[in-house]
């Protein structure tokens, strides 16, 4: 699943250290989310989205 | 205390362990090597408490989960071929059926409590019928592989 966190993080000028402890997970995760290997649960990724200060929907790119 | 003073420590305390307790078992001084086993495991989890950082997230429980997973699958064949390879040769040596009597019961435990460990977790309490059932059959099994191994 694609997504636009590094995007939206360097736009926010947030380190991945960063968000990682505002979200409660290693930066080695937001790494692998950054990449799109790893699918967060639904708890995560709506942490990373109100980090972010956007809706689920616009951070993840769902693919049908 | 950060994640990597904690891991240096835990690798020294490890390490430490490792030495002692493997010179107390050769010295055959069995209280000095479980008193170091319970310090060791006292001061592992004191240092773990004192780390303020985030230690594990959910990937690196998901990741556990099938690393497990594996491990359980990966003993359990490697298990039953040794088994088989000991009780073939049990005429040459009556001592390899007693370890291939255990292997087997070991092997059948292990993953009885890995589908027990599964149910209760799954099922989130302990009081479902098939939670019991398959605490019902470990009980079994757990009797049956001590008789077995007692009889031989």
């Amino acid at each position: 699943m694609k997504n636009r966190i590094k995007e939206l993080r360097t736009k926010l000028n947030i380190t991945q250290d960063e968000l990682a402890k505002s979200v409660e997970a290693r930066r080695e995760t937001i790494v692998f989310l950054e990449q799109g290997k790893y699918n967060p649960s639904l708890n995560l990724a709506h942490k990373v989205a109100k980090k972010l200060k956007v809706k689920i929907d616009d951070l993840f790119i769902f693919e049908e | 205390m950060t994640i990597k003073k904690y891991n240096t420590f835990r690798m020294i305390i490890v390490i430490a362990l490792a030495i002692i307790f493997s010179q107390s078992i050769i010295y055959q001084n069995y209280f000095l090597a479980i008193g170091i086993l319970i310090i060791s495991s006292l001061l592992v989890f004191t240092l773990r408490k004192s780390v303020k950082e985030i230690m594990a997230d959910e990937r690196d429980y998901e990741q556990g989960g099938k690393a497990a997973m594996l491990a359980m699958q990966i003993y359990c064949y490697a298990g039953v071929i040794a088994m088989f390879i000991f009780k073939s040769q049990a005429s040459l040596n009556p001592s390899y059926d007693i370890i291939a009597t255990t292997l087997a019961f070991s092997i059948c435990i292990f993953m009885l409590l890995y589908s027990f460990i599964y149910q209760v977790k799954s099922k989130g309490k302990f009081w479902d019928k098939w939670v019991i059932y398959t605490f019902l059959v470990l009980l079994f099994f757990l009797v049956l592989g001590i008789l077995g191994i007692l009889k031989i």
